[in-house]
């Protein structure tokens, strides 16, 4: 009987090792690329093309400057070749950038791409109500229900549109939360993000409908530098997706994005990513690097909530993060991490209380399968001010196959005396009591394993938007294939 | 650096053998931790190598009045004044000596100058098969003023032997006294080896404790370590398990108030299959106290059927304390349980007013729930002559008069 189990085990994790990544193909529409290289006329030549304002280039070569003095950070638990940053190509935009009127004047290529991708553009816009801003290499293609949203005062535009026709928002806002001297990859960015999206929910609005951005690395060898601002106006409510799919390649591609949420008194940012870059072969070779800086602030009576499903990328090294300021904010996140064949995973959150009564929730589920390695890295401090502030945390790790990893760095820094914070973390591998119990009762071994993991990420699950959690339980479904019914 | 200055023209003054050298030059490389090092990212040395310390002098005599006012009265006593064995017991199968220098695995910065520096210490050798019944208590005394010394012990228990210690290291005058102190304890297999360290030394001592455990199959370890005195305390204590079937046992007690500052870190790596670990933390703030822990357990590749727990709950009991705690795993085995939990809070308010409208006063009633939370650490010692001095001096500390005993 346990052989058998066991013939069975076997048999799953090696379908689990040998799954292909299924949205590897490449579409060729001619490209306007500059040569690959990273000076300061890349920076001058970035910011021409996109026709951008004086301060807008000043703030791109101070970045670039910084960046020159800072050291690539090598602290996560991950190992990799440090890609050599004068290989990659900074400006790629697909050189027929068209200006729709509708849908129906798409690129019939972009357009079977998209439907390849399961994210058809016109059955979202009837059926799910969402609206899609589509970054393909960094320059947005298609905006829908830009009117509709206008109508109520939301901004929702690609981040070179709102440079040009928003500028006071942007000058004011970008880099106040992640400056560009956060990080080595903040600063990398801030010197040559060419595109992302800007969104602005006026005072008291809530959005009514989910805003949705898919990233999609296309061209071979470029780097994606997107770079999203969100900013909710006091008492406003916006739920914000991001999805990501890219094709497959053989050399490593890096993306280097940051994400700065900005929530006012009493606003309520819901921001939810599903990612999916290509991982690589099972041998390790190819895959994205994605080194990504996501901060959000959240002032009086805010509330920042992360949802992320993590599937893809060679390298993930992410940690959305809260800044709760104002008294009585609220910082969630809530992570799947799934990392597989040679995947490396180093990601987690940080959760700053600097206000009175700030509550903050960590729920982190990392499964780790064939050689991967999962990491969780978060950090909870409760600065002195932040009275009667409270922490949960909650990271667990799932074990499929004995050749992986699943490491948990944990750091709390506690400077109040009011407040509570607890933290717990678990490892272990399914139980084979927990598969008994269910052959017992006629469910097969596969069925079983589906079970136990769609139960243990139900936590985070539960928070995605609807239209996403169908996907992320596809993707899960995908990554695992075999353990995931 | 007022101290490394010190450091470097005292090894002048030695002659060091080519060994000795190499590690002291590498002492020099890195030179003392800073922030900047994982591993001492909350706990600064800058302020005492700052100081001006003397570098291994030689203290003064005492007088026995002062060995019965710090021992714990055991029958078998081990006394050394500055590292120099001055009583110890005949215990049948038990091979007492003072220091003879033995090589270590441990090559981080401040054991590489421990390794170099030191030439005091005790060597303790349990012959197979001996089972000693009574505690051993060594007393570590320092004389010496504003000075910095390294000592260096080994205990050695041979297969199927059973042996217990309590360890105090006590400073006899108010200088500030900086000690680095190592003890390595190689158990071999079927041993059980428990070490109780009591740390309540005067308010301006300084101490780095490491402790390095390498336990061989069915052996069992545990190490409790009080802090209650003292300056700044950094313990580290490593186990390694190098057979099957091992249980590593931790419990850990720290109370601290004033400028007191306790960093415990422990690590235990899981070589081999089928083994254990528990560990329980329990710290008391009060005043502007700070406490550090950090807690590593390392399960190795194909070693499963490991069972490890970790648990570090702390008491803010005051508006100035503060704690950083960072508890970890890493897990290269899938066959294994491994847990952590963390907390940090206050004492349960509901509680204390229950006791206080039953007409207990306030400062008893919280030394009552605070001696609640550290005894699930404390029953966990077997000798019933430390849990007393723990719970005594917990009282001492929380100024209450009671007797948790009752």
């Amino acid at each position: 009987m346990s052989e058998k189990r066991q013939q069975s085990e076997d048999k799953l994790l090696e379908k689990v090792t040998t799954t292909e990544y299924k949205y590897g193909f490449t579409t060729n529409i001619e490209s306007d690329t500059i040569p690959k290289g990273l000076s300061e006329d890349v920076v001058r030549i970035i910011s021409a093309k996109k026709n951008e304002p004086e301060w807008m280039l000043e703030y791109r070569l101070k970045a670039y400057r910084a960046w020159l003095e800072m050291e690539e950070p090598n602290w996560a638990n991950i190992n990799y070749t440090k890609p050599n940053y004068q290989e990659i190509i900074y400006y790629s935009a697909p050189k027929q950038k068209p200006v729709l009127d509708s849908l129906d004047d798409l690129d019939p290529e972009m357009k079977a791409m998209f439907d390849k991708l399961g994210i058809s553009i016109g059955e979202q816009n009837k059926l799910a109500n969402v609206a899609v801003d589509i970054v393909m290499d960094s320059v947005s293609v298609a905006t829908s229900f830009k009117e509709k949203l206008g109508d109520l005062g939301i901004i929702f535009c690609p981040i070179s549109d709102a440079i040009q026709d928003h500028p006071e928002l942007v000058q004011k806002y970008l880099g106040s939360i992640v400056p560009a001297r956060d990080n080595f990859f903040s600063a990398l960015n801030a010197a040559v993000f060419s595109d992302g999206s800007f969104c602005y929910i006026p005072k008291g609005v809530k959005c009514p409908m989910e805003l949705s951005t898919y990233f999609r690395i296309n061209e071979a060898g470029t780097g994606q530098f997107e770079r999203t601002l969100l900013i909710a106006d006091e008492g406003s409510q916006v739920s914000y997706l991001e999805g990501c799919t890219a094709p497959m390649r053989d050399e490593n591609q890096l993306h280097a994005a940051v994400v700065e949420l900005i929530a006012m008194d009493d606003a309520n940012i819901k921001y939810s990513t599903v990612q999916n870059w290509y991982p690589g072969n099972a041998e390790g070779v190819g895959g994205v690097f994605n080194f990504v800086t996501k901060r959000g602030i959240c002032y009086k009576n805010a509330k920042i909530s992360w949802t992320q499903v993590e599937t893809g990328s060679a390298i993930t090294w992410k940690y959305p993060s809260c800044i709760l300021k104002g008294d009585n904010s609220i910082g969630e996140f809530f992570s799947v991490a799934v990392t597989n064949n040679m995947q490396q995973n180093d990601t987690g959150t940080k959760m700053i209380h600097l206000g009175k009564n700030t509550k903050s929730t960590i729920i982190a589920k990392g499964i780790s399968a064939g050689k991967s390695e999962g990491n969780y890295r978060g950090l909870v401090r409760i600065s002195k001010g932040a009275t009667n502030s409270r922490n949960f945390s909650q990271c667990d790790s799932l074990l499929m196959g004995d050749k992986c990893g699943a490491h948990t760095f944990p750091y709390i820094e506690v400077k109040n005396n009011s407040s509570k914070v607890e933290h717990e973390a678990t490892t272990s591998k399914i139980g084979e009591d927990q598969i008994f119990y269910c052959n017992q009762r006629g469910i097969g071994t596969e069925a079983a394993i589906a079970l136990i993991v769609n139960g243990y990420c139900k936590d985070v699950l539960n928070q995605l938007p609807m239209e996403f959690a169908v996907e992320a339980q596809k993707l899960l479904e995908i990554s695992l294939e075999g353990s995931v019914g | 650096m007022g101290l490394i200055n010190n450091i470097k023209s005292y090894s002048e003054t030695l002659n060091l053998s080519a060994e000795k050298k190499g590690l002291f030059n590498s002492f020099l490389q890195n030179g003392f931790p800073t922030i900047k090092d994982e591993d001492w990212k909350y706990t600064s040395l800058k302020k005492i190598i700052a100081e001006d310390f003397s570098i291994e002098k030689t203290g003064n005599d005492i007088d026995t009045s002062a060995i019965s006012k710090h021992s714990l009265s055991f029958k078998n006593q081990l006394i050394f004044v500055d590292g120099k064995l001055i009583s110890s017991p005949q215990i049948k199968g038990v091979t007492i000596s003072a220091y003879a220098d033995f090589e270590s695995r441990n090559n981080d910065a401040i054991m590489n100058l421990n390794a170099s520096l030191c030439n005091n210490g005790f060597n303790i050798s349990v012959a197979k098969n001996t089972v000693v019944e009574q505690v051993i208590e060594i007393l570590f005394f320092t004389t010496t003023e504003n000075n910095f010394s390294q000592y260096r012990n080994q205990i050695i228990v041979g297969e199927n032997s059973e042996i217990k210690f309590v360890e105090k290291i006590q400073n006899l005058n108010n200088s500030t006294a900086f000690v680095n102190y190592f003890t390595q304890i190689n158990c071999d297999k079927n041993t059980n080896v428990e070490f109780n360290k009591i740390q309540n030394n005067t308010s301006n001592s300084i101490l780095i404790d490491n402790v390095d455990i390498y336990q061989k199959d069915n052996s069992t370890c545990d190490v409790n370590t009080l802090i209650f005195g003292g300056n700044f305390t950094r313990n580290n204590l490593n186990f390694e398990q190098n057979g099957n079937n091992c249980e590593s046992n931790m419990n850990g007690v720290s109370v601290l108030d004033d400028n007191q500052f306790a960093d415990n870190h422990t690590f235990v790596d899981h070589k081999s299959a089928h083994c254990r670990s528990n560990e329980m933390y329990k710290g008391v703030y009060l005043g502007k106290s700070k406490g550090v822990f950090n807690g590593k357990i390392m399960v190795r590749p194909d070693a499963q059927k490991i069972d490890a727990f970790q648990s570090n709950n702390n008491l803010l009991l005051s508006e100035d304390s503060t704690i950083d705690s960072k508890p970890q795993l890493e897990i290269y085995a899938d066959d294994v349980k491994c847990s952590h939990g963390c907390t940090i809070g206050q004492l349960d308010e509901d509680a204390l007013f229950y006791m206080r409208s039953r007409g207990i006063g306030v400062e008893e009633a919280k030394a009552v729930l605070t001696y609640a939370f550290a005894s699930e650490a404390i029953d966990n010692i077997s000798v019933s002559e430390v849990r007393l001095v723990a719970q005594k001096l917990l009282a001492d500390k929380l100024n209450v008069d009671l007797d948790f005993s009752l």
